[in-house]
């Protein structure tokens, strides 16, 4: 990932006053993961599958904190269940922050079911979501995707694609 | 050694102020009807163990309790690991271990074949576990983790077989909002916050 997006990610989790942050690690996201992890304004809580993420988050805005979950694609899959029993049973918000694997652009062989899967689950799971291609609008959404999660109390998604998350060929 | 019976001791012991995570089924159930207000519930397969974790990173100067199962935990096992590298003092980790599934007319579960959780957690690096099966030994070790800035996770052999308890007039949401409203006063803090964004000069500056 581009240090321009990487910069946009910090900028748009601070602008939206996110200080909790919760993440398994994406090839593709590393970079932006490892900055937040760096930054000492994000409580920072790796976890082992994001199932386990959606709960501390849970468990962190519950407790006062503006949670972030910095997953992979198939990791909202993994996460069906959190966002089923936890999220949209209890309206808990939580701001997800997601490099959209299979949107065009992708050259990876097996990402590319998740063309098919990755919308209709997120709408099927009630999560309001966004994708965004251009790096200018990354800190900007990342904000107003955080603003609505915390006025509708539901989770809310940013997609990032294009040249946010893919390097030149 | 009986849920119930540890339940009447948790009452006994702790502070209406300490924050309590508990699961779907009997032991929500049971804990409800204490009438205390500072408990989040329902909490489904899974999910009981990293929601206190991030309610006890989140206020670290509270004390949590969870009330989990041996189901429930076993859901998402990797919660203990993650619960040990985090390792916040403020945490105490309670599975009723009825090797069963209750609610399932007593399915066995693993830990009904031999699996040991407190060496899993061991294994993960929580030092302070411990197995009880005896009131006593429970109330011991819950005195001595309240008292102490150390994570705790107790492994409550319990019986299987449940006590009937009152229903509970709420559902999840109502919970989850009695549960902040507690927060936001005893915290003096704003969680829900409807109006996120709105036309500053329109309000006051309190507001």
């Amino acid at each position: 990932m581009k240090k321009e997006s990487v910069d946009a990610i910090i900028s748009g989790l601070k602008l939206a006053g996110i200080n909790f942050v919760s993440m398994l690690p994406d090839s593709d996201f590393t970079d932006a993961q490892k900055a937040v992890m760096a930054d000492k304004h994000f409580t920072c809580v790796p976890v082992s599958n994001e199932a386990i993420g959606f709960g501390v988050c849970a468990g962190a805005w519950l407790g006062g904190k503006k949670p972030a979950l910095l997953i992979t694609t198939d990791g909202i899959m993994a996460s069906a269940f959190p966002l089923t029993t936890l999220n949209m049973q209890k309206n808990i918000p939580v701001l997800m922050i997601v490099p959209y694997r299979g949107s065009l652009g992708d050259g990876i062989w097996f990402v590319g079911p998740m063309a098919f899967t990755t919308e209709p689950i997120l709408k099927d799971l009630q999560v309001a979501y966004t994708v965004i291609n251009k790096t200018a609008e990354v800190t900007q959404t990342i904000r107003d995707a955080q603003l609505s999660a915390e006025a509708w109390l539901r989770p809310t998604a940013v997609l990032l694609a294009g040249e946010v998350i893919f390097e030149e060929a | 050694m009986k849920k119930p019976e540890c339940i009447k001791i948790l009452d006994r012991k702790l502070d209406q102020n300490v924050l309590v995570v508990t699961p779907t089924g009997k032991t929500y159930m049971y804990w409800e009807a204490t009438g205390r207000e500072a408990q989040i519930s329902q909490l489904n397969l899974g999910l009981c163990t990293p929601v206190g974790l991030g309610l006890a990173l989140a206020l670290p100067h509270r004390k949590v309790v969870v009330l989990d199962g041996d189901g429930n935990l076993l859901f998402n096992l990797a919660s203990l690991a993650d619960v040990a590298v985090q390792n916040p003092g403020n945490l105490i980790d309670i599975v009723f271990d009825n090797e069963c599934y209750q609610s399932c007319d007593s399915f066995p579960s693993v830990t009904a074949k031999g699996v040991q959780l407190e060496s899993i957690a061991k294994g993960c690096g929580i030092k302070n576990a411990v197995t009880v099966r005896t009131l006593d030994d429970f109330e011991a070790i819950l005195a001595k983790a309240l008292t102490g800035n150390e994570l705790v996770l107790i492994i409550a052999k319990v019986e299987p077989g449940e006590d009937p308890v009152e229903l509970p007039r709420q559902e999840a949401r109502e919970n989850k909002y009695r549960f902040v409203r507690h927060v936001e006063r005893t915290e003096n803090i704003r969680i829900i916050n409807p109006y996120s964004r709105r036309r500053k000069k329109d309000f006051l500056p309190s507001s």
